[in-house]
């Protein structure tokens, strides 16, 4: 796989795929309060989660289109910015996704040790 | 920023239009943020030279198109392209073959003159054209059945494995049958509508080549029905490869096409001449609707004599 320009080695691909699902539940959580694609890389790069913003942008549309996202541009210093924010669907799917985390990191932390 | 006006254009030069506005002023807007940003956190102006930096981190405008896309789009997706590629090693050898054997019979013709490479540069010259026509035209055939035999399964449906067709399935179609069908019926919906002078006896004497069109302009009167039952025959193939084997239903639609050719060939073979040679073109018709009739009846046969019970030949 070819992402940027670099050769993606099989481990980069498997960690990819760790991630993504974790970074759907991440942004939908996050997004329980509206913020625009940068806010939001910064807030959760404060968090510790690191996100490449040719990931997470793309997310963010992909997740709207599911209809799990609403977003409205807003002009803010003289810019004009698209804010983001879970909808009630989004939001019920964050709840479920998150009892299945906590499940599954559960049982991943007995099997890893 | 011109770089990112620039990159963000590219950027939606990949995307479906419905897309492009909206996803290239998105960019833009993120885009000149984490410039701002990072000129912010660094001491450093928000310049070209760091947008630069920033763009060659998010990506090439082709790969970052490629994950807004809503989906993978194809002209013919990985689903066809295996049997694409095997219709076409069928086909490409054919039509070499068919040309090589022209080339031979024309220098038959010419044994005893001196040699000339003549004859293959013109051979080379219309297998190429021929090979670009008939590429082009299998490349449509699939393009369409790319579009038009994509099955999504209905949300929520039940998988029955009862339903699972046995291994010796009756059923079952050859993918790549039904495909040449489909190439077969274009070819003669325009080889009888657009060139009707090439349905011809071609005959050499000597160095001169013949051709004895076998259509008279009075056949026309017969196309409208002609082509009925060809858009008829397309059209079920295409609902037979969506529904990927036969059922009743399109068994039942198979036999009913059957004695529609059969009747437009006992019209045309108990019509006035509509070709030269008439009797001898209409005594080869004969032979066709006499395949047409064996056909329907066995058709009928396995329709009513075999009647499927089991719970896979549900239509």
């Amino acid at each position: 796989m070819v992402m940027g320009g670099t050769q993606l080695t099989p481990r980069d691909n498997l960690s990819l795929e760790l991630r993504r699902g974790a970074l759907v539940l991440a942004v939908l959580v996050e997004l329980r309060h509206e913020e625009y694609g940068y806010s939001l890389k910064k807030l959760l790069s404060d968090k510790g989660l690191e996100i490449d913003e040719g990931t997470l942008y793309p997310l963010l549309r992909r997740l709207e289109s599911q209809g799990l996202l609403e977003s409205a541009w807003r002009v803010e210093d003289a810019r004009p910015r698209r804010y983001y924010q879970a909808s009630a669907q989004g939001e019920k799917l964050a709840k479920e996704l998150a009892a299945e985390w906590r499940k599954l990191a559960g049982v991943m932390g007995k099997l890893i040790g | 920023m011109d770089l990112i006006d620039r990159y963000a254009h590219e950027v939606g030069q990949y995307l479906p239009h419905r897309l492009r506005a909206d996803v290239e002023a998105e960019l833009r807007s993120l885009l000149t943020d984490s410039v701002e940003e990072k000129a912010l956190l660094g001491g450093v102006p928000a310049d070209e030279g760091l947008a630069a930096q920033i763009l060659r981190e998010f990506g090439t405008p082709k790969d970052v198109a490629a994950r807004y896309a809503p989906e993978p789009q194809y002209l013919i997706g990985p689903r066809l392209y295996p049997t694409y590629r095997a219709a076409l090693r069928i086909m490409v050898p054919i039509l070499a073959a068919v040309v090589l054997m022209l080339v031979m019979i024309g220098q038959f013709r010419h044994a005893g003159e001196p040699p000339s490479v003549a004859p293959f540069i013109r051979a080379t010259g219309s297998f190429l054209s021929t090979l670009i026509f008939n590429v082009g035209l299998m490349t449509l055939i699939f393009a369409l059945v790319e579009r038009t035999t994509q099955r999504r399964e209905a949300a929520g449906a039940v998988f029955d494995p009862a339903r699972l067709p046995p291994v010796n399935d009756p059923d079952k179609i050859s993918y790549i049958g039904r495909i040449f069908g489909l190439y077969a019926i274009a070819a003669l919906v325009l080889l009888f509508n657009f060139f009707p002078d090439w349905v011809a006896v071609f005959a050499f004497h000597g160095r001169e080549r013949s051709v004895y069109p076998l259509l008279e302009p009075a056949f026309s009167r017969y196309l409208p029905l002609l082509n009925t039952g060809w858009a008829l025959a397309f059209a079920l193939n295409l609902v037979v490869l969506r529904h990927g084997r036969w059922r009743r239903t399109t068994r039942w639609a198979e036999l009913a096409l059957e004695v529609f050719n059969a009747v437009v060939l006992l019209v045309i073979v108990t019509g006035p001449p509509v070709f030269h040679y008439d009797r001898w073109v209409k005594l080869i018709l004969q032979v066709f609707l006499a395949v047409s009739v064996i056909k329907a009846c066995v058709l009928l046969y396995r329709l009513f004599v075999r009647r499927p019970a089991e719970p896979w030949a549900r239509a």
